[in-house]
């Protein structure tokens, strides 16, 4: 037997759902236009999309558009935000089969086929969240059980999730992804094909994970209403501990989503090479080595010296280590640029204070198959260092450095880690493929603008960091202004404040830009 | 003759033994003998050893700081010319079931599994130091292109120059072309000491290629044996015992590659070697007579009739006079037989290798 709120509740459900995709078809037509202005330089994104449409005239969407607009005027006062946060992926379909028999009841009758793979998480009672970011509940601290706080603040994260993973360019890459991997020629380049489905596949997992989340929260929610509603405050408290679960677990996931890079998840090298200043600047530069090594142990990750030039003294020249782990390059491409230390030199007899610099540079690993160089063997110059005399049966040596030259571009990489020649051969050969696979993207975001500084290697004009021994201790981020004031924990590895606070400015301010 | 056969049923042929270097093996008289346990076992590589033994962490520390006293100890000369800290590293890498322990900053009596007792240790980088004993003698093994190889005193440490030899081959046979199918042919490492240039091409050629590699020295077909079977490779590869071609007489004109890295250095050069090679790398696989060409020359003359035509050679020589010299009497004594002879370098830059095909 039904009660009568069951019923109650059942017709509101259904409206409420009517009214969804009423606010989903306006959506799509606003995500089209949006996308087809922003995206109009991009030629290639444009190209495609022509295509894509196959053969719809832009005015026609503009048409469909404000006739639509028209048509749902008095419902667009009720809903706030014109955030299209969904129903993208159906965009196709929509564009390619629908537009012409654009007849309201034709239409609807197709809509929930239309829209049902992308509907947006929305409560029994319409609430979106969207609409409870706009609410702009109070946030209480995580001890207070208040369902409405908790709620608020994983709607914040979510968004800031959304805002962190670039949703509307993901969400049009995505669609232009689909598209491409839809193709049927697709596997005719095995290569790109790989490129392509492995990106697809990423962002897809992506996008499935962010709508899990806003599906998760609204079903708690409407769990507590009922809850409400049939006086079961059991389940009630089950149901606001899970939000504060889930409110503990997106806070975590914001975190991740700092790291939505394509090659972010990557193993990385890290390069430091000292600057001018003779004995004093290598020992920072290796200080600045050590630091990282610490770091990245300290992580779990695994760590290896590939290149190392010591200094006569103390310290090193330069030297490469390969840090293997996910993430590490994502966290350890916050350090690209210059380090300078101020103190009073061990060095300096006179004891005077003395500024040094180490640049510090980072390259990704990328994974086999997405290389974006292709190395000819003839192209290389391959030198054994370190070695001299005779060579061959005459010396017993252990040391089998070897140094790598790309006579094209000149870029070098040297390797000395290894127990035999050939693997430092095959080691060199790995770093020199990053750093040409890093200048590689250099160049195409030059081309196209839109990769951040950071792939840049001009790691000398970009001073970063300044750590302070004398007159007093400090440490100070000249980008984002976060300071500690103890540098010996600092200098033993304790980085991470620094790198979550420079990632969290830089990606909140670039998207606040968008 | 079926390539198959001979491998499987010759496996370890001793027609030929010596205590002496012969001054030319077609003068010698052939001893033949059977192994007998005066031959002992080759020597298991450290790394390879059960993990029997343990120590605490702080202990084994203290090994590590007293090492690098006593490297930092050592003279400039020796010290320039020496890896001793990547050496010492590598010591404890192959000692230890799990090196990373020596990663943390904590010094502690935690137990660490060792495959030595921790006195060896001290024994042995004490010989390291002061005796000069060579770091893969004292690890028991060289790390050579890809592989591990088992070596121990009386057969010499492979270069990493001579690891160039296996990338010559692997060009010539991934080339292909006009001289056939050398991949799947017969190939002869002369005076293969470890077995390392014979396991690199056996492993880079086809299924139906064969590798016969020769010696004159016990110690060294013991251990090339040994590394054979620890490559799984006793199918592909078999090591014979004997001067030069004598072992080979049964396959005139039939080999696809011919390959070797023979003594080169000129015996007034033995005495100023440096202490790891002239006090413990066996003299046999070093001296090459007055000018250091004599073993050269010998194998380059009997080259000729083994290979057959299209077939391919590479020698390791001292440098650029050897390099010219065989390329000269090769250009000229041996006209008709060779063609296409190339001198090719080493990655320091130095005149290294002859090579070139059977007319
Ligand atoms: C320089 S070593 C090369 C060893 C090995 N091929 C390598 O590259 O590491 C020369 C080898 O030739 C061997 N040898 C010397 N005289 C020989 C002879 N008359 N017949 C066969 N092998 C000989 C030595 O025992 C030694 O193993």
């Amino acid at each position: 037997m039904k009660s009568d709120s069951d019923n109650f509740l059942e017709i509101k459900r259904h409206e409420m759902k009517m009214q969804q995709k009423k606010y989903e078809l306006k959506q799509q037509v606003f995500v089209m236009q949006q996308q087809i202005k922003q995206r109009q330089e991009d030629k290639l994104f444009y190209m495609s999309l022509v295509c894509h449409l196959s053969g719809i005239h832009l005015e026609k969407v503009m048409q469909m558009k404000e006739s639509l607009s028209t048509v749902f005027q008095s419902q667009s006062n009720s809903i706030k935000s014109q955030n299209p946060s969904s129903g993208y992926a159906s965009f196709s379909k929509f564009s390619n089969g629908y537009v012409s028999n654009l007849d309201k009841k034709v239409f609807w009758s197709c809509g929930s086929r239309l829209f049902s793979s992308s509907q947006e998480a929305v409560t029994c009672d319409g609430l979106t969240v969207d609409g409870i970011v706009a609410n702009d509940w109070l946030i209480l601290d995580e001890s207070e059980s208040d369902w409405k706080s908790h709620a608020s603040a994983i709607a914040q994260s979510i968004c800031l999730i959304k805002k962190r993973l670039k949703w509307k360019k993901l969400k049009v890459r995505l669609e232009m992804l689909s598209y491409q991997v839809e193709k049927p020629d697709l596997w005719d380049d095995p290569v790109h094909a790989g490129k392509i489905s492995r990106e697809h596949g990423s962002l897809m997992g992506k996008m499935k994970e962010v709508n899990g989340l806003e599906q998760e929260l609204i079903e708690h929610i409407d769990m507590i209403k009922l809850a409400r509603e049939e006086n079961d405050p059991d389940l009630e408290s089950e149901s606001v501990k899970a939000l504060l679960r889930m409110r503990q677990n997106v806070k975590e996931k914001e975190l991740e989503a700092l790291l939505a890079g394509e090659h972010d998840s990557c193993s990385c090298y890290i390069e430091v090479q000292a600057g001018a200043g003779g004995t004093e600047s290598m020992d920072w530069a290796g200080m600045v080595m050590q630091m990282y090594k610490s770091w990245a142990q300290r992580r779990g990750y695994g760590v290896t010296v590939v290149d190392e030039m010591c200094g006569e003294i103390a310290g090193i020249k330069r030297a490469t280590v390969r840090v293997d782990g996910e993430y590490a390059y994502g966290y350890a491409k916050a350090e690209v640029g210059a380090h300078r230390l101020v103190r009073i030199s061990p060095f300096d007899s006179a004891k005077r204070r003395h500024t040094s610099f180490a640049a510090v540079a980072v390259t990704p690993i990328l994974g086999d198959g997405s290389h974006h160089v292709q190395i000819n063997e003839s192209d290389l110059k391959i030198e054994r260092y370190r070695s001299g005399g005779a060579g061959g049966q005459h010396a017993n040596v252990t040391d089998s450095a070897v140094r790598l030259t790309h006579i094209p571009t000149g870029i070098t990489a040297a390797c000395q880690n290894q127990r035999s020649q050939h693997q430092n051969k095959a080691s060199a050969m790995a770093v020199l493929q990053s750093r040409l696979d890093q200048r590689e993207m250099a160049r195409q975001a030059q081309m196209n603008a839109q990769y951040s500084e950071s792939l840049t290697d001009n790691s000398w004009g970009n001073q970063i960091r300044s750590y302070v021994l004398h007159p007093y201790r400090m440490v100070k981020d000249l980008r984002t202004s976060y300071e500690s004031s103890d540098p010996d924990s600092v200098l033993e590895g304790e980085i991470n404040d620094f790198i979550l606070s420079f990632l969290t400015d830089s990606m909140d301010k670039e998207n606040d830009e968008e | 003759m079926n390539l198959t056969s001979l491998v499987r049923t010759s496996h370890i042929t001793r027609t030929f033994t010596h205590s002496i270097k012969p001054i030319s093996s077609s003068s010698s008289v052939s001893l033949s003998h059977t192994p007998t346990s005066l031959n002992p076992k080759p020597k298991t590589p450290l790394y390879l050893k059960p993990p029997i033994y343990t120590t605490s962490l702080s202990s084994l520390k203290k090994f590590q700081k007293w090492a690098k006293t006593l490297s930092s100890s050592v003279n400039a000369s020796f010290k320039d010319s020496s890896n001793l800290h990547q050496e010492l590293n590598w010591l404890l890498q192959d000692s230890l079931q799990n090196p990373n322990i020596l990663q943390t900053h904590e010094e502690n009596d935690n137990l660490v599994a060792l495959r030595l007792k921790l006195d060896d240790l001290y024994d042995l980088w004490t010989q390291r130091i002061e005796k000069r004993r060579p770091f893969q003698y004292i690890v028991g093994c060289e790390h050579w292109r890809d592989l591990i190889l088992s070596v121990e005193e009386g057969v010499l440490i492979p270069r990493p120059e001579t690891e160039l030899i296996v990338d010559l081959v692997n060009d010539v046979i991934k080339g292909g072309g006009e001289n056939g199918d050398l991949g799947n042919g017969l190939w002869v490492d002369l005076g293969t000491g470890s077995g390392a240039i014979a396991i690199g091409i056996g492993r880079v050629l086809g299924d139906l290629g064969r590798v016969v590699g020769v010696d004159l020295s016990d110690v060294a077909v013991r251990v090339a044996s040994y590394n054979v079977e620890r490559y799984n490779l006793q199918d592909k590869i078999s090591i014979k015992q004997g001067s030069w071609f004598e072992p080979l007489s049964e396959f005139k004109g039939q080999v696809a590659g011919l390959v070797s890295n023979p003594p080169y250095i000129p015996s007034g050069h033995i005495d100023g070697l440096q202490p790891e090679v002239g006090r413990h790398e066996p003299i046999l696989a070093l001296d090459g007579g007055d000018d250091g060409m004599s073993d050269l020359l010998h194998i380059c003359n009997g080259a000729a009739s083994m290979l057959k035509s299209g077939g391919f050679l590479a020698f390791e020589t001292n440098g650029e006079d050897h390099c010219r010299f065989l390329f000269d009497h090769m250009e000229t004594i041996h006209k008709e037989s060779f063609c296409n002879l190339k001198i090719v370098p080493d990655f320091a830059g130095i005149q290294r290798f002859v090579t070139g095909f059977r007319s």
